[in-house]
């Protein structure tokens, strides 16, 4: 049933119903829960253990995370730029010829070459093709050089170039080998469709056959082996020899020389290479004849 | 009514609690995860620059944590006095401090009181942005509740201290103990101490070198509190307040306070990104030689110090003349030396590399090799002093002048280089084409546009030192190019080579004609306008060209010897007259061959005097300053013939009529 409400009518009415029981229960619970939580950071508490047993559920935000992962995206970029090198170092190793190693190297990748597989590489060339990188002797001589410390070896768009490099990082001696150059080191010589009259490299040094080797045949008999090395290279094609070219410029000592052939009616020029001062020699025989 | 208040409160303490959760519960996901320990991600590895003798230079993206025992108890004491004196007591938050900053901020408009302890700053500093929201404020108060949970006081003050940012780009105590003070955190006294404490609340506003009397009051401040909070007594508060701490001179922030890193690192950060570099661990092997380094800035402060008297300016007057240095190694173009300004501090502009000038007659020998390689013409080939009008289609004629204003009338080329002579070189531009020229210092290395006018040749193009000590080091090998660099090799954290630099070497002019050049320019330094290297005592062969712009707003030296090649440069940074108090204009004979005087004879002191090589086909030959003819043999009469040696190349005959 219930009780009907009424105001208290004197002072002390007023007083037992404040502290009555029930008032004082609620009051000392309400002081017990809010001093609790200020000597005891009980809510802090509950809250940050909640928290920390939900840790590995977020997400790594914020700056400090920021921080730490451009860390890693740095160490990532840096490690895939050592294995790379390290696979491309992986690939020459085994490489067993210089194509080999051109298609190892990517252009703007490069490695370093032990002398050792260098003179592999060098020693697996035809004698003709070897000329070509390098002279044997050179090659002896930088070899055998107490300042040469390394081989180092990049990919260039054109090919591969080769370093040889001294203990102070100083370029001793460079080898460019072209991608053209470095599939003719592996397959021999051979003969490309054309006239040596289109090759501007030529003009003004191009001689009928015979002209050419009448002038040979005048210098004395130790030069000529110079001047043409690997006559099997010659022998070797089928065709006729109608006119000689001389190139305009020497790379590594030697003067490139062409060779224009007749073919069953197709022409062909193939490219041997002569000693420097041979072919200088040649050269001026060559000018007295058409003087 | 009372039991109906009491019911009230407590309904309201439930409910809070209730919301408290449920807000917990919403945005839980988006806290951010804690580190464990908190240290662990605030330490990243350092990557380090060396000079070329192994120094270590600088270290980037250092975030080095030091333990609590390495920092002085004084400090400790402070930042705990002034930021969250009741932090062994709270768990996260102080709950009275809270109150206290929610009443003021509801009920007082305008004011702000804060309340964050050192754990919620750690959790802002660390996880949040500055934005000043109240969702922000409430995560930051969670996240202090976990950071309380997981670790002990000692590993928050630890990371607290080790992380929090000073201001002048010092993050963490140890930083700011050796960018303000020059010293380790344990070494810092009472009064250093409390600066520091003071600095975290507006790391700008009380920078103590640029508001050093507002950065007291706030240690004040500081002191003040520690007192009161029972950490000091009030005597020792008080002589502390007394004390004025010096400021660290040689650095006043963490920049890299040098021309050259400031380069270097551009370089980097261009090839491999601003994470490699500041976090990547990296290992940066520079071409920078300390020693002539420190030779290099003492020797242009020197010469600026000069200067100013020189020109009568005092320490008081903002706007001083500038000056840069460039020292290449001519054997590999690795960069030695660099200075790019009076005083880092004051401005990082680097003059060095990225300030372009008028060389004035500095190019001079780019248009002499010009000549001498496509006229045919050889330093005994005469040509006449005198005034020279060359005409120019669409515009007006040029008339170049001599900074002599005189002429001279006949005189060979290598005289006309010696005292610099204008007309001259006016009419070997005309012959060569200022193509001709520009080609030169292209191929010796020259990069910055240049107009294709014939004033290039007296160098109105403007040009920067480095690139000037770059083209000079080709004179000086006789002809090889080295292109500049700035660091030889870069390895990664492991010692695993990433970049190696090889020296390669392009030969681009011919050696006997640019033999031709350098001998007219050891005359440069012997007898003409740079001669005041001679009488400084500089006695090794070396060879040079002065230049100064028009107006003498540029003064140049640059010079070299077969083994170092340097140019110096002076002047205003914005477009200002070099003149002395007698009002006379200021050449580069006066200021920067001075400068490159003392600086090359310091530098080389230790190493053997060396010659440039003669190249073969190279003969010396004795002639009249203005027939260009043997003097004994050019049949004239006359007591009082100067008479000059010259290079000449085996085929080149003298008396001939080139030029005239």
């Amino acid at each position: 049933m219930a009780q009907q409400w009424y105001e208290p009518f004197n002072f002390t009415e007023w007083l037992k119903r404040a502290f009555s029981f029930l008032n004082i229960a609620v009051l000392i619970i309400t002081a017990m829960f809010v001093f609790s939580e200020f000597r005891f950071d009980w809510f802090e508490k509950m809250a940050g253990s909640y928290l920390a047993s939900t840790n590995e559920l977020r997400p790594q935000i914020g700056p400090i995370w920021e921080k730490g992962k451009q860390t890693s995206n740095a160490h990532q970029y840096l490690n895939a730029i050592i294995s790379k090198k390290e696979k491309t170092q992986k690939n020459v190793r085994k490489a067993a010829s210089f194509s080999d190693l051109a298609s190892s190297i990517l252009p703007g990748e490069w490695v370093t070459l032990e002398s050792r597989e260098f003179k592999a590489l060098y020693l697996s060339l035809q004698r003709a093709a070897a000329l070509k990188v390098i002279e044997p002797a050179q090659l002896v001589w930088l070899l055998n050089n107490d300042t040469l410390d390394r081989i180092f070896c990049e990919g260039t768009q054109k090919g591969i170039n080769i370093y040889f490099i001294d203990d102070q990082n100083r370029v001793i001696k460079k080898i460019e080998l072209a991608n053209a150059d470095i599939s003719s080191l592996e397959t021999g010589v051979k003969p490309i469709d054309g006239h040596l009259s289109d090759m501007p490299e030529f003009q003004g040094r191009i001689y009928r056959a015979n002209d050419f080797f009448k002038a040979l045949f005048t210098l004395p008999k130790d030069i000529i082996p110079d001047l043409i090395s690997h006559p099997e290279v010659l022998l070797r094609q089928d065709g006729k020899i109608t006119h000689v070219g001389i190139w305009n410029e020497s790379k590594n000592g030697y003067i490139r020389l062409g060779f224009e052939l007749e073919t069953n009616g197709v022409t062909q020029v193939i490219f041997v290479n002569g000693r420097e001062w041979a072919v200088w020699q040649l050269s001026l025989n060559l000018k007295g004849n058409s003087n | 009514m009372i039991r109906f208040c009491l019911f009230f409160l407590l309904v309201i303490a439930s409910i809070g609690c209730l919301s408290g959760m449920f807000v917990i519960f919403y945005i839980e996901n988006d806290l951010p995860q804690l580190p464990s320990p908190l240290s662990r991600i605030i330490e990243t590895p350092q990557s380090q620059v060396f000079a070329a003798n192994g120094q270590v230079l600088i270290t980037l993206g250092e975030r080095k944590s030091i333990p609590l025992n390495m920092v002085s108890q004084d400090f400790i004491n402070a930042i705990l006095a002034i930021e969250d004196h009741r932090f062994y007591d709270h768990h996260g938050m102080n709950k009275l401090r809270t109150l206290k900053a929610l009443y003021i901020t509801l009920f007082k408009p305008g004011k702000v009181q804060g309340a964050s302890t050192i754990t919620q700053q750690l959790a802002k500093n660390m996880f949040f942005s500055f934005e000043k929201t109240y969702q922000r404020k409430l995560k930051e108060m969670l996240v202090a509740f976990q950071i309380e949970t997981s670790n002990t006081k000692k590993e928050i003050l630890h990371a607290y201290i080790n992380q929090i940012h000073f201001g002048a780009g010092a993050q963490g105590i140890e930083k700011a103990a050796q960018v303000f003070f020059g010293k380790s955190a344990l070494d810092l006294n009472l009064s250093e101490a409390a600066l520091l404490a003071g600095l975290p609340k507006s790391p700008t506003n009380y920078n103590p070198y640029h508001y050093y009397d507002r950065a007291l009051k706030r240690r004040n401040i500081v002191l003040t509190r520690m007192h009161q909070t029972g950490f000091i007594t009030k005597l020792a508060a008080e002589q502390a307040m007394q004390s004025k701490p010096s400021l660290y001179k040689a650095r006043s922030d963490s920049r890299t306070g040098s021309y050259f890193l400031d380069a270097l690192i551009r370089n980097l950060v261009a090839e491999y990104g601003e994470g490699v570099v500041y976090y990547g661990g990296i290992k940066v092997f520079s071409t920078l030689d300390p020693r002539l380094q420190n030779h290099a800035e003492v020797s242009i402060r020197t010469g600026l110090e000069k200067l100013d008297a020189l020109m009568g300016i005092d320490d008081t007057q903002t706007v001083r003349p500038q000056g840069a240095l460039v020292a290449i190694d001519t054997g590999s173009g690795a960069v030695k030396a660099m200075v790019g300004g009076r005083d880092y501090y004051k401005s990082e502009f680097n003059r060095a590399m990225n300030s372009r000038r008028q060389p004035g007659s500095g190019f001079k020998p780019f248009l002499y090799y010009a000549a001498f390689k496509n006229l045919g013409f050889h330093p005994a080939t005469v040509m006449t002093d005198k005034p020279v009008s060359v005409k120019i289609k669409g515009t007006k004629d040029w008339r170049p002048r001599n900074f002599s204003k005189t002429f001279s009338g006949d005189m060979v080329l290598k005289q006309a280089l010696i005292r610099s002579v204008n007309t001259i070189a006016a009419q070997l531009v005309e012959k060569t084409g200022p193509d001709a020229v520009t080609a030169v210092a292209r191929i010796c290395g020259i990069k910055s546009p240049l107009k294709d006018v014939y004033s290039v040749a007296l160098g109105t193009s403007t040009v920067s030192p480095f690139e000037m000590a770059s083209a000079y080091s080709v004179f000086a090998t006789l002809g090889t190019r080295h292109d500049p660099f700035l660091f030889w090799r870069i390895e990664d954290a492991f010692g695993r080579i990433i970049f190696e630099r090889f020296v390669q070497e392009k030969r681009v002019l011919d050696t006997a004609t640019a033999y031709q050049v350098v001998d007219m320019m050891k005359s440069v330094i012997d007898q003409g306008s740079g001669r005041v290297i001679r009488k400084m005592g500089f006695d090794r062969p070396a060879a040079g060209k002065t230049g100064t712009s028009d107006n003498y707003n540029d003064a140049w030296f640059t010079g070299f010897t077969p083994t170092l090649s340097t140019s110096v440069w002076t002047g205003f940074d914005k477009k200002r007259t070099l003149i002395d108090q007698r009002k006379k204009g200021i050449t580069g004979g006066r200021v920067a061959a001075p400068i490159w005087a003392d600086f090359m004879r310091k530098a080389l002191k230790s190493d053997p005097e060396r010659d440039f090589p003669i190249p073969d086909h190279i003969r010396f030959e004795t002639v009249d300053v203005q027939t260009g003819c043997n003097p004994e043999e050019d049949g004239k009469e006359n007591e009082n013939k100067v008479v000059i040696s010259v290079s000449l190349k085996s085929e080149q005959q003298l008396c001939g009529d080139e030029g005239q």
